[in-house]
């Protein structure tokens, strides 16, 4: 059974419906949205009843489009959190990205500014290492990025996508090594993207993450993982009650081979490597349980087939 | 940028200079502050790396008096102020308070102040300067800069006066000569500093 990432929008009368069948359908919902009448779900959902759940959804004044982002954690990283660059650019993207799917983490360096002054700390390097992409807005000069990029990229190792004012071509050749995705012309400016050419370079940029993602996809088909990330926060809702007192958006946020689950490390880490899965596996089998540096969370990393030699 | 004279972004990096262009557009615009610079000149080399806007504002108004905005009525001692523009009513209740302590300033309405002044207390009052607006004018246009300036530059100095002003700013130690350097773009206006 292929899951595809969709998000559904429509009435919030009788959208239990909705959720019901799409998990009776074998999806899961991933996020959920209310919004004065409206609900939007994000879910993953099997790829042959797309068609019936919109046919289901038609008379709730529903609809299905694809999401392709659905399921991922994105860190937007903004050089500082100052006037310089808020509420544009940094939010712009982070937004925009957010409309497909994605769930998106804003990071702003405490010394990212400046050329020859930017520096990044570890807890900032360890906090975009535990997402799965990373999307670099950077400023306006060829100078000051070629200069300054290495040291923000220093012990990064997730995908980068690389924004920057000068254009595409020419932030190819000022990167060496190179790094996964590129757009250009998404540089410091201190205006709101409204107009049609602006928000094609944001499409430009939300395009850029999902190939970069997708050709991550790819590599991770070769070893598959253990269990998908969708199915364990199931299992961790049904069987760790206190998740539903946690009053986050996403109490669990799901990413493309781990999870983020906001409840503290210290009480909860050994239960949850306890927690039972399938007949005598447990989560402590399936995945590696560690500290997250994002408060006191808890980040799962899902092991890879070829570690564990199985798949449930 | 119709209102200004002069508006040139000077820069090594067409495509950079060209974003710079529309940043300080953008800024000067949010800030209104666009009716009041008359010229300006950017330059920014990122190389160096060092930063400058240079220019010359409008003919600011002049300092606005007390009775400018209100009456000042005095009988027997018992002097009353009838404020017509309530805007400048918060500077001139502090100048007021420091002036003659708070006790003996009375408002019993929003438009209204009260107070009992001796004869030579009295003596100019209507003369008090109460709000000069080319010193607010000179706070928001060096903030101003300071947003269009790429962040990172830290190292500042700043100046204003005879409807001049200019704003440097560096990553690292501002080169010695920089005045110099500063009077050369203020040549490219057709301007002295």
């Amino acid at each position: 059974m292929i899951l595809v990432p969709v998000t559904y929008k429509g009435g919030i009368y009788r959208h239990d419906e909705i959720i019901d069948l799409i998990e009776d359908l074998g999806g899961y919902i991933i996020q959920k949205h209310m919004i004065a009448q409206e609900v939007v779900l994000q879910a993953l959902v099997p790829k042959d009843d797309i068609e019936l759940i919109r046919r289901i959804g038609k008379p709730l004044t529903g609809e299905v489009t694809p999401s392709p982002l659905v399921g991922t954690e994105i860190a937007v990283v903004t050089m500082s959190l100052e006037i310089h660059h808020l509420p544009h650019a940094s939010c712009d993207v982070a937004e925009y990205i957010r409309r497909f799917g994605a769930k998106t983490n804003m990071i702003g360096l405490a010394r990212g500014f400046g050329k020859r002054i930017s520096q990044m700390n570890d807890e900032e390097r360890d906090v975009i290492n535990e997402h799965d992409c990373a999307v670099y807005l950077l400023g306006d000069f060829e100078t000051c990025i070629k200069h300054k990029f290495p040291v923000l990229r220093r012990g990064i190792d997730v995908p980068i996508i690389l924004c920057g004012g000068p254009p595409t071509d020419v932030l190819k050749t000022l990167i060496d090594p190179p790094v996964d995705g590129y757009v250009g012309g998404v540089g410091r400016f201190m205006h709101r993207t409204k107009e049609s050419e602006e928000l094609s370079k944001m499409d430009e940029v939300v395009d850029e993450v999902t190939r970069v993602l997708d050709r991550k996809r790819e590599v991770m088909a070769k070893d598959p993982l253990s269990i998908s990330p969708a199915r364990l926060m199931d299992i961790i809702y049904e069987k760790i009650d206190e998740i539903h007192d946690v009053l986050s958006p996403t109490p669990i946020t799901v990413q493309m081979a781990g999870l983020r689950v906001k409840l503290p490390y210290d009480t909860f880490a050994s239960l949850l490597r306890k927690t039972e899965i399938d007949e005598g596996i447990t989560i402590g089998d399936l995945a590696d349980v560690h500290p997250s540096r994002m408060r006191d969370y808890i980040l799962l990393r899902i092991k890879p087939f070829s570690e564990t030699n199985m798949v449930v | 940028m119709e209102a200004v004279e002069y508006f040139e972004v000077e820069c090594p990096e067409k495509a950079g200079g060209d974003y710079y262009r529309h940043i300080a557009d953008v800024v000067l615009l949010d800030h209104n502050l666009i009716r009041v610079i008359w010229k300006l000149h950017i330059f920014i080399d990122p190389r160096i790396p060092l930063f400058i806007a240079a220019g010359r504002t409008r003919k600011v108004p002049g300092i606005v008096k007390l009775r400018d905005f209100s009456d000042v009525n005095a009988r027997e001692g018992k002097v009353t102020i009838s404020i017509g523009d309530e805007s400048y009513l918060a500077p001139l209740l502090q100048i007021l308070w420091e002036k003659f302590g708070k006790e003996r300033v009375e408002q019993p309405d929003r438009f209204t102040i009260v107070m009992n002044l001796s004869e030579s207390e009295l003596q100019g009052l209507e003369d008090l300067p109460v709000y000069d607006p080319s010193e607010s004018l000179y706070k928001d246009l060096i903030y101003a800069l300071q947003v269009i300036q790429p962040e990172g530059f830290k190292v500042r100095r700043q100046y204003y006066g005879k409807g001049r002003f200019y704003l440097v700013a560096s990553e690292d130690t501002l080169p010695e000569d920089i005045e110099e350097i500063v009077r050369e773009k203020f040549s490219l206006m057709g301007e002295s500093l």
